[in-house]
This record gives structure tokens, sequence and C-alpha cells, in this order.
């Protein structure tokens, strides 16, 4: 039903910093020109993340989307969800656990994979239970 | 619980809407032909009418539901229960109390009415079905934000409508998503609805029919109910949005938005439901005349307040 080519899995690298960000951009660029990219791009190893990392992965969202593809982020440590969050570009990408549920996500839909921020208003207990606490 | 109706063959569906709240009657998108929607006045003396009419045809049992909660069960297996209960009225219940469905003898249960089916199910030794698959009660807009999201995520038997575009994301008949804007999955776009160009629609986000979502807007966590557009450029977060009015689950406010730009309903509505002499619904449009539905009572708005 969905066919596409084989998924990309690229690991960013420990600094995601200006410098860090053009390297790996010039190893991705290549792979987006394809058609139909499908990119995921894992997470794990990030330990410092710059704005110029972020622009780095709005850049290739971009690139991925204008040829049908996606580009999906995975196993993204919670200091640079904190960053994604903060600058307003989490909710652009689909974020999965791992690598290989981000791949798997490209040929079928698995909601349990997919990570959610639930509101707090999802939480078990509600703004009732709250007022009831005191 | 219509389409689970049908798919169990039952003879005769009526449809009872009260003529105070006629605008939120249910559309079908292929009417059946076993189905019939009825304005009524009175709704209590209307499901009487009709299950004297039941008895009249020689339809010896009815399962009578409000429609003020989503509650799914094995329909088969309640009816199986009711007869072996050998009583006129059987009432569904689950972990969080009773449930306005029921199962009734046509016959025995009358004069009937929802008074008579509440008293007559909760005494004591009457008989009561268990329900032990997915209840939501709607009792909050939050209730019904969570209904949308739990479709999405397949945790209940309501499959999502529409076409699976690519894995999570579903458009429905005549939907239109711009090149440039992004779906992020899961999400749903409802029929003839309209995503603009730098839209973006994320985290478990439905859309439904006859919407617009303009250029520039973000739509996260959010549903959009029929008939609503949403303006340039915002950022619409954890809400329900209709028409002009928007719910913030997050902050539990309901505000009512004056400027047309920012949110409105989309012009041209396309179906008002209208009572009929022979019982029949039509469904007129009234090309370009706009009418708010009356929201439900429970969600009135006072004071900018979500009332419970």
């Amino acid at each position: 039903m969905y066919t596409r080519g084989p998924v990309i899995v690229m690991e960013l690298p420990e600094q995601l910093n200006h410098v860090e960000a053009k390297r790996f951009l010039d190893e991705l660029q290549p792979l987006l020109e394809g058609d139909r990219p499908s990119v995921v791009l894992d997470c794990s190893q990030i330990k410092h993340m710059e704005s110029a990392g972020v622009e780095m992965l709005l850049y290739c969202l971009e690139q991925a989307m204008k040829r049908d593809g996606d580009l999906k982020l995975a196993a993204i440590s919670p200091a640079s969800a904190v960053i994604l969050e903060l600058m307003r570009v989490d909710r652009l990408f689909e974020v999965f656990q791992t690598s290989e549920e981000a791949v798997r996500s490209f040929q079928i839909f698995a909601p349990a994979t997919v990570a959610q921020t639930q509101p707090w208003y999802a939480a078990p207990y509600g703004l009732t239970d709250l007022k009831a606490a005191g | 619980m219509i389409e689970r109706l049908i798919a169990i063959d039952v003879e005769h569906i009526s449809v009872l809407v009260d003529a105070k709240s006629s605008a939120v009657a249910p559309s079908f998108r292929h009417f059946p032909e076993n189905v019939k929607v009825r304005v009524v006045a009175d709704v209590a003396a209307a499901i009487a009418e009709e299950l004297a009419g039941y008895t009249q045809r020689g339809i010896g049992h009815s399962f009578i539901n409000a429609a003020n909660a989503y509650a799914e069960t094995d329909l088969l297996d309640l009816f199986c229960f009711h007869r072996e209960a050998r009583q006129p009225v059987t009432r569904t219940f689950d972990r969080d109390g009773c449930l306005d469905l029921w199962v009734v003898d046509c016959a025995k249960a009358q004069p009937i009415d929802l008074v008579f089916l509440k008293n007559n199910a909760d005494q004591n030794g009457a008989p009561r079905y268990f329900i032990r698959e997915y209840v939501n009660r709607l009792l909050h807009p939050r209730d019904v934000r969570r209904l949308a999201a739990d479709i999405l995520r397949r945790n209940c038997g309501t499959g999502v409508s529409g076409k699976q575009v690519r894995p999570g994301v579903w458009i429905d008949d005549g939907g239109e998503v711009h090149r440039r804007a992004r779906i992020v999955a899961p999400a749903y776009i409802g029929c003839a609805s309209k995503v603009k160009a730098d839209a973006l629609i994320t985290r478990f986000t439905d859309i439904e029919r006859n919407c617009c979502v303009d250029s520039g807007t973000v739509i996260e966590d959010s549903s959009i109910l029929a008939n609503t557009t949403i303006g340039i450029c915002l950022d619409l977060c954890h809400s329900i949005a209709s028409g002009n009015k928007l719910w913030n689950l997050e902050r539990d406010v309901a505000v009512e938005i004056v400027d047309p730009r920012v949110m409105r309903f989309t012009t041209a509505r396309p179906r008002k439901w209208t009572a009929h002499s022979s019982g029949r619904i039509q469904a007129r449009e009234e090309a370009g005349v706009l009418q708010k539905p009356e929201m439900p009572q429970r969600w009135q708005i006072e004071n900018n307040n979500i009332q419970e």
C-alpha cells in the first residue's frame, strides 16, 4: 500500500552545533535528493544541541517533504526533547522510542510506538481530583 | 452505535432527536433504508410511540440507547442475556455505574419512557448487564477529545473512516491537504475539509467534515468539530473548536470568538434537519444562510467556564 524505497537511518553526532550540523547535512543532503526520501535520525548520541542543529533538522524535514518524503526522529533524550519543545518544533516531527520502530512506522501505523507528550488533563487524575485533594 | 446495530441486522432503527437540539442530529454519508430519524418535542413519548409501533409490526425486542455516552459491547450477547433473564427491561452498567443502554420487551414494557426505564431497571433484582469493554461517558469536552484520540490510537472499536494516505494519516472523501501543509501522524482530516499551505496538524488531531484550517495555522492535540473555519497563523493546542466557540482543555475554559477572521462557522452548512409530518427527515440546505448549532446542554457557557 505504501510504496517506498529503503529507509535511511542516520545517527546524529554528540555535539549538534553549527560545525557538526553542517558536516552532518553534507552527508545527508545527497540522500534527501532521491524520490520520496524516508529518513530516520537516531538522536541517542546527542549530548548538546544548539539552534543550528534544530535549524538543520528543519531544513532536512523541509527537503524531505518537498519530495513527498518524511523525516522521523528516534531515541531522543529528555534534554534534546526539552530543547525541541522550547523552540516549538517538537510537534513537527514524529518521534519514536527506537530507530526500529521509526523505520517500521514508514510501513505501518502502530499507535503504541508513537511517543506522545500527554497533556496534563489526560492524566489519570484530573483537576477535580486535585481540587478534592486540597 | 447505529453502525453496530446495522452490523447485527437489526430490522428497524429509530433515531429520536429532541427538537431543542435538532442542529446536532446525526448525518449519514449513506443513509441506510432501515434508519428513520425523527425530530420530536417529547423524546419519552416518542419512545413509547415507537415501541407501540414495533409491537404492531411484530417486533419483540428493542435496544434503547440515549446518546449521552459512548459504550462498546457485544450487542448480541446483551440481547441473549436479556432473553435469558426473562424480565421486561435489562439495563447496562460499567464499573462507574449505570449506562443509558437498555434492552426491552416491546410489548411487556409498555407504556414506557425513560423515567420508567430508569426506575424499573434500577430496582433490586432487575437484570443488569455489565459492560467490560470501552466506555466513555462524554461528561466533559475533554471526554470528547479523549474519545477522538482513542479512536486514532485504536483503543476502541470504532475505526477511522477515509483513506489512510500514509501510516497514521487518514483523509476522508473530498478532504484536501495542501502540498506544503504538514500532517504528523496520527491525524484525521474529515470529508470536504481543507488544510491550507504551511498549516501543521499534529498530535492526535482530528478535523471533522467541512472544516477549513487556513495557512500557517498549527492545530495540536485538538478536535475541530464539523463546519468550522480556523483563521490564518493561529496556534490551537489542547482544544475543541466548534464554529466560533473554543474550549481550551488545558485551562478548562470556554470562549466565544467574535472575530470571524479568527474562527467562524464554515459558510453553506450542508444540512439542517427539520421535522416532517410523516416522520421522515428532510435534509435541507439553506444556501448562504448561517445557523449556529445549539450546543449540548451540559456544555453551556456561563462566565466563560465550562459547567460540568
